[in-house]
């Protein structure tokens, strides 16, 4: 290990934003835990409310400011740290250390950078200085060329020929590639290249649209040993962004010749660069004639090492971290539960199959183009693990519709041409359409030609609807029965085709001994690491799960990102394990969202990674018997439904939508409190705002400032009006009640509602008291109220604070708009001096 | 496909469906956690009366490719898996594994869990088991009765010498049912090939006035071979650079006073970290072994142990200290697997080229 | 025009099998002490000794020549007055040993007879055995290496240029044109 370094200032991510959600915030959580192991002392800048990395520093430590060169090069000159660790912030991170590197702030200040050498950082955002770098190591590169005017690219494109691709240089967001078909289309988007490269530059390379899309995710340690974790494999081709496209691992389309000549290229290049930690590398194969190219190689956290992490059961970032601090893999030792000393040598292997599909927004903006394209649309994804293709599949495809019986939305009302035309110029839901096209008759061959598909996922997806079609026919057969659940048809699902309840299939499968085994998620394929900690379901022959304790508290995720209170959910999620740990429970964790931080193997004593589901939940509860179940707040038809069952249920997160009561849509102030049956506890008055002043609906409030805007007066008829308000109206939790102001006229009461998670989570950061551990204290039956009656809040702060919801439109392409509470994509928040408004 | 029935000698009986040959076959029940390489590995002479376990579960995607034969004529006994996909990606669209299978009788059987049984053999050890259509008393009796033969060698390796010509260094393999990967690496640099059967003596190899010598991979004991074998590689190694891989790397230990002894289970896969030894590097690259040299055994005066598997701690490379000859227990030719260590036949070409 | 001729894998092997190649040749190590000369000979000696203790589990004593005072093609008043000359470190004694002599190009010889002079001024070692990375040819005295890493054929147009990861940062050998 390198004993000279003792402090290392970690970059975060910033706000969740299209191209990375929580999955650099769990990395992060786990480099810090790993840095601490080592006696390091990790200082954090972040200004994501959402953040549990912040949670895990030390106040001192901790620097809530916007991600910026600026800010970052000032707490260095404050703070000295030995290196700078810039491989779980995105994109955003390296473009800050980028600069610093630039303007000399790095070396000035002797501060190291982890991971990615200096030379390498300058050279992986430049797709110009990476294809120099390639063509060094022998890799086959595409024709390129710079540009950094109009007239400059349309010369260079036409002498590519169209289509070509245009990047943008030192981008400042997760951008990667737009294809343009025509001039038209070539100077609309070196345009808008320009404006997000930091040197306004852009490339412009051949277009290799169709090809198939590889990514590997290797690590590697200073001394060169490397280790591949896993290959991903796009079922969509080049053309559709990796993040929106459906994604497999393991790779099972390609050969062994292909894929050991993709992993001596990633080794070649994490050697050419000198990278330590892991790395992202994507490809681009073409099959006839074999050929391939590198597309982009990151070397940091992102959502594909955090679905390699997840898929395998290697703790990526875990290592990761050991690793910058140039230790070596053959001495990382692991946390106790990876009993076998050399996992992190381990290349994994696997016995199962990971569909990774993404989640679109386009529900909560409606006037978004739905294609899908080279620029990233998804907000988040969810995983499906199988033992087959199949079960991979039809499990991420239930996770990532949301339906709250598990049943999966139809696309017969499709026309043909309109299933033409989608099977060309894809759209979110992409698998469903090919489901129907197939279920229409269209050939294989004729499918492959269309989507550029490989035809073996077509053969998975007709024996799909195979299986479908027999189940179907076979009502309340139990051989249907076991052949619908073996390929991943879930209860919600059978129940539908077959006309009955849930309880007649969950009936039948019990009479009939077909039941639920779970097989744990490890890298040896059963070899080596006999009692994981991570699950997933099938219906084979051997369980290897057994009940954890007699006091264990099941808590359900809330799968896949979506836009509105998600990322926020996730973080109440963490912290509510947290407490249930302190609490003296076991804890299980349902979940599908592979970039979870609620997911990490470390906050949990056993995961669960199956469709979050009335019937997958059943099978848990049967397994576990929790004394406690823990569900989210917008599952009403899965609370109803356990709680019919008599299953203890507690609803966590808060339900964001009933228990309000309103006399108008409109409020400018808000008052949060914590109720407990003998406590009124005022935690913060605050202004509540749109995006652009005033907001005229409660949908638009998305910002939120403290103090709020009233006199010493107003604030004390307010603190009274919500005592007496509760005495009378009983309610506990957290609770938000809503006036508007004229002046100094006393504050006039419009309604009270639950808390919302965004506002907790700025609660917790702006009070220091962690409120999500309240509430879970409070549903446990574990409040002091002696404590409570103690709590030491200063509603009159003038300490200045807020928090201000972002939202995804400038990368939907969408012209500016006022953003409404369900399209927040993430949040930023600030202290003291506020954040002047980015100049975006 | 109709049920079909993997049954092991300890009496458990794991129903499936049948897919490629019909065949009822007996064979030492062996797994692979290879990820990649399922053609590769059931037409690896290696797995000569086996049946092979795959952990990966989706076998037969991308169907039989004209490039990833290990052998035209593959022995192994059956495959059992998961899950199996029917589909055939040639130019002729016309093999998939399922057909390959019923061509050469070899019977596969699918829809196993095999992650269980995976744990259960690493509780059995290596151990017999039939692919059959019905699980009675009758099968395991038969079972029971079958007698593996321990002429694998003989059944596999070519009965007649045959050339692979080209301009570069003259080498001589001798085939103990060698993987085509090791052929393959010696066309890629250009070496003027002659196989020669497994029992050519040390004359018929000096005959052929080779540059260098390689002794192949294949099947079962080292044990099994006749005394003349080891004759025939003491008498080689002192004059003509050397080269033994899997089976051969275990006949080289012998030749020079090591002792080789069974696995109670076999390991096949590429996932284990293997230190290089004189640079300490890691490597990963396929292992396929039933036996392994006893490191005890090793005489130091004339053996150096140059490669160690990090898992297991089983030797997977020795090298004589008074001749240029050296051999490895893993498939340094991948073919499924990593080319971490490909470059030993790079070794071996410039161990030729230093020895006029 | 650059050429790579042995890239960094090449390089690692050469060095590899020049040192199995000594426990060959020497039937093992006792008694061998290997001398390397200066610039790069001494990061190749190391490294053979580096390999040489991970195979034996014993330490081969390295010691560092330099051979400028010895070199019969220039002039001795230069040598006085060039700062970068320095002396040669040799903290054991050479008598009776097996001396491996590293280089890493062998060419016209004289910097080897030059080396070997040196040697004998401070001993009498039982042999001397030369290993070099590369044998280029050209040779003006009867002079040849005993473990060669590679041969490279070249014309005396040619420059040969040993790149070595601890002072250039990779390892390679490439020939340049002149």
């Amino acid at each position: 290990m390198d004993n000279a370094i003792q402090k290392i200032l970690i970059i975060g991510g910033g706000p969740t934003e299209i191209g990375h959600e929580t999955e650099l915030d769990a990395a992060c959580v786990q480099v810090i835990q790993a840095f601490k192991k080592q006696g390091i002392r990790p200082l954090l800048i972040d200004n994501n409310p959402f953040s549990s990395a912040l949670e895990s520093v030390q106040p001192t430590n901790m620097f809530i400011q916007a991600v910026t060169a600026d800010n970052v090069q000032r707490i260095i000159e404050k703070e000295h740290p030995d290196a700078i660790l810039p491989t779980v912030g995105g994109v955003l991170a390296i473009s800050v250390i980028q600069e610093l590197q630039e303007n000399g702030v790095l070396a000035d200040n002797n501060v190291q950078t982890l991971g990615i050498p200096g030379n390498a950082i300058m050279d992986i955002n430049n797709p110009d200085r990476l294809n120099s770098v390639l063509k060094h190591v022998g890799v086959p590169i595409i024709a390129s060329e710079t540009v950094g005017t109009l007239d400059e690219a349309v010369n260079v494109a036409a002498s590519i020929g169209y289509p070509v691709i245009v990047k943008p240089i030192a981008p400042r967001i997760d951008t990667n590639r737009i294809l343009c078909e025509s001039e038209a289309e070539l100077i609309s988007a070196v345009t808008r290249g320009f404006s997000w490269s930091r040197f306004k530059q852009c490339v412009i390379e051949q277009s290799i649209v169709g090809y198939k899309e590889v990514e590997l995710v290797s690590v590697r340690d200073a001394m060169g040993t490397q280790v591949l974790i896993a290959g991903l494999e796009n079922i969509d081709p080049i053309g559709i962004h990796s993040g929106d496209s459906m994604v497999v691992t393991p790779t099972l389309t390609l050969s062994n010749a292909e894929y050991q000549e993709l992993r001596d290229t990633a080794f070649a290049i994490n050697n050419q660069f000198n990278f330590t930690g892991v790395v992202h590398t994507h490809f681009a194969l073409q099959t006839n004639p074999e050929n391939f190219y590198v597309t982009k190689v990151t070397p940091y956290n992102d959502r594909g090492t955090s679905l390699a992490a997840c898929a395998t059961g290697y703790p990526i970032a875990y290592v990761a971290a050991n690793l910058y601090l140039n230790q070596r893999l053959t001495e990382v030792r692991l946390p106790d539960i990876y009993h076998f000393k050399q996992t992190a040598l381990l290349e994994p292997s696997l016995d199962h199959v990971v569909v990774r599909i993404p989640i679109w927004p386009f529900e909560d903006v409606p006037n978004a183009d739905q294609h899908l394209g080279t620029v990233m649309k998804s907000v988040g994804s969810t995983i499906g693990i199988g033992r087959s293709t199949e079960e991979a599949i039809l499990k991420a495809i239930r996770s990532s519709q949301f339906s709250p019986k598990d049943e999966l939305p139809s696309m017969s009302d499709l026309s043909d041409s309109q299933i033409i035309s989608q099977l060309i110029h894809p759209r979110s839901s992409r698998i469903l359409v090919l489901l129907e096209a197939l279920r229409r008759g269209y050939q294989v061959d004729e499918l492959t030609e269309l989507t550029k598909i490989d035809p073996f996922y077509f053969v998975i997806l007709q024996h799909i609807l195979d299986v479908r079609e027999n189940v179907q026919s076979h009502p309340l057969d139990p051989l249907a029965l076991k052949q619908g659940r073996y390929y991943g048809f879930g209860d919600g699902m059978i129940a539908r085709m077959w006309q009955v309840d849930i309880d007649t299939v969950r009936s039948i499968g019990r009479g009939n001994n077909i039941l639920p085994t779970y097989k744990g998620i490890e890298p040896s394929a059963g070899e080596l690491l006999k009692s994981p900690t991570g699950y997933y379901s099938t219906f084979e022959f051997e369980n290897e799960s057994e009940q954890l304790s007699d006091h264990t508290v099941l808590v359900l995720g809330r799968g896949g990102n979506q836009l509105g209170p998600n990322a926020s959910a996730d973080y109440f999620t963490a912290e509510m394990l947290k407490q249930l740990h302190k609490s003296g429970y076991e804890t299980v964790i349902m979940n599908t969202n592979p970039n979870a931080g609620s997911l990490t193997s470390m906050l949990t004593d056993k995961q669960i990674i199956d469709p979050v589901q009335l019937g997958d939940i059943m099978n848990v509860i049967n397994m576990e018997h929790p004394v406690r179940i823990f569900v989210p707040g917008n599952r009403h038809f899965l609370t109803r439904e356990l709680r019919r069952r008599k299953f203890p249920v507690s609803v966590l997160p808060p339900d964001q939508e009933g228990r309000s009561e309103l006399l108008t849509d409109h409020a400018t102030i808000g008052l949060d409190l914590f109720v407990t049956e003998h406590h009124v506890v005022p935690i913060l008055a605050s202004d509540l705002r749109s995006d652009e002043g005033i907001a005229t609906t409660l949908a638009q409030i998305t910002l939120m400032r403290a103090p709020a805007s009233v006199n010493p007066q107003q604030l004390s008829q307010l603190l009274d009006h919500a005592n007496e308000y509760l005495a009378s109206h009983k309610r506990t939790g957290m609770v938000q009640l809503l006036y508007t102001t004229n002046g100094s006229q006393p504050p006039v009461f419009v309604g009270v509602r639950p808390t919302r998670l965004t506002t907790i989570a700025f609660l917790n950061k702006v009070t220091g008291i962690n409120w999500v551990r309240m509430l879970v204290r409070q549903a446990l039956g574990e409040i002091d109220e002696d404590l409570i009656a103690k709590l030491d809040i200063d509603i009159r702060s003038d300490r200045r604070s807020q928090m201000r919801g972002t939202f995804p439109f400038k990368q939907l392409q969408l012209p500016d708009q006022l953003g409404l509470t369900t399209q927040e994509v993430g949040a930023r928040i600030s202290f003291g001096t506020l954040d002047p408004e980015p100049d975006e | 496909m109709a049920q079909r029935f993997l049954i092991l000698e300890d009496g458990s009986a794991y129903p499936g469906i049948g897919f490629g040959a019909g065949a009822t076959t007996t064979g030492e029940v062996v797994f692979n956690t290879s990820m990649l390489g399922y053609q590769e590995i059931v037409t690896n002479q290696i797995y000569h009366n086996q049946i092979i376990v795959f952990s990966q579960p989706i076998i037969g995607s991308i169907g039989i490719s004209h490039d990833s034969y290990e052998s035209i004529l593959p022995t192994a006994k059956g495959m059992v898996v998961r899950d199996v996909t029917d589909i055939s990606k040639n130019r002729q669209r016309s093999l998939s594994l399922d057909q390959f299978l019923k061509q050469h009788n070899i019977p596969g059987i699918s829809g196993i869990d095999t992650r269980h049984l995976i744990r259960q053999l690493q509780q059995t050890g290596t151990i017999k088991g039939s692919i059959v259509d019905v699980a009675d008393d009758h099968a395991f009796d038969q079972l029971h009765a079958t007698v593996l033969t321990n002429q694998q060698v003989a059944q596999v390796a070519t009965p007649r010498p045959y050339p692979n010509p080209n301009q570069g260094y003259n080498v001589v393999v001798i085939d103990f049912g060698l993987k085509h990967g090791i052929l393959r690496q010696l066309s890629k640099r250009d070496c003027n090939v002659t196989v020669l059967p497994w029992d050519a003596t040390a004359q018929d190899v000096i005959n052929l006035d080779p540059d260098g010598v390689l002794l192949s991979t294949g099947p079962g004991s080292p044990l099994d071979l006749p005394e003349s074998v080891l004759d025939m590689i003491r008498t080689i190694e002192e004059r003509i650079p050397l080269f033994a891989i899997g089976l051969g790397h275990e006949l080289f230990a012998l030749a020079n006073g090591s002792e080789v002894k069974k696995l109670k289970l076999a390991h096949h896969g590429a996932n284990h970290p293997i230190r290089t030894i004189i640079t300490n590097e890691i490597i990963y690259a396929t292992e396929g072994q039933e036996y392994v040299v006893d490191p005890d055994s090793v005489d130091r005066d004339r053996l150096i142990t140059t490669y160690v598997d990090l898992v297991d701690g089983s030797i997977q490379g020795l090298r004589h200290r008074d001749y240029p000859a050296f051999s490895v227990q893993f498939f340094p030719d991948g073919a499924p697997g990593p080319n971490d260590s490909v470059d030993l036949f790079d070794e071996f070409m410039e161990t030729m080229g230093t020895r006029e | 025009m650059a050429k790579v001729v042995v890239d960094a894998m090449a390089m690692q092997r050469a060095l590899t099998r020049i040192t199995y190649e000594i426990i060959e040749h020497n039937k093992g190590i006792d008694g061998l002490v290997i001398l390397g000369i200066k610039t790069r000979g001494i990061y190749l000696a190391q490294r053979i000794a580096d390999r040489l203790k991970q195979l034996e589990n014993a330490t081969v004593p390295v010691g560092e020549l330099d051979v400028t005072r010895y070199r019969d093609d220039i002039e001795h008043d230069a040598i006085e007055n060039d700062p970068k000359v320095t002396v040669s470190k040799i903290d054991f004694p050479v008598t009776d040993k097996k001396v491996i002599l590293v280089d890493d190009v062998l060419y016209t010889g004289r910097t080897i007879r030059a080396a070997m002079s040196a040697i004998m001024d401070l001993g009498r070692p039982k042999q001397i055995n030369l290993a070099v990375l590369v044998d280029r040819g050209h040779r003006e005295l009867p002079i040849r290496a005993d473990f060669v890493g590679k041969n490279i054929p070249s014309s005396q147009h040619e420059r040969i240029k040993v790149s070595v990861s601890e002072i250039d940062g990779h390892d390679s050998v490439e020939i340049i044109e002149r």
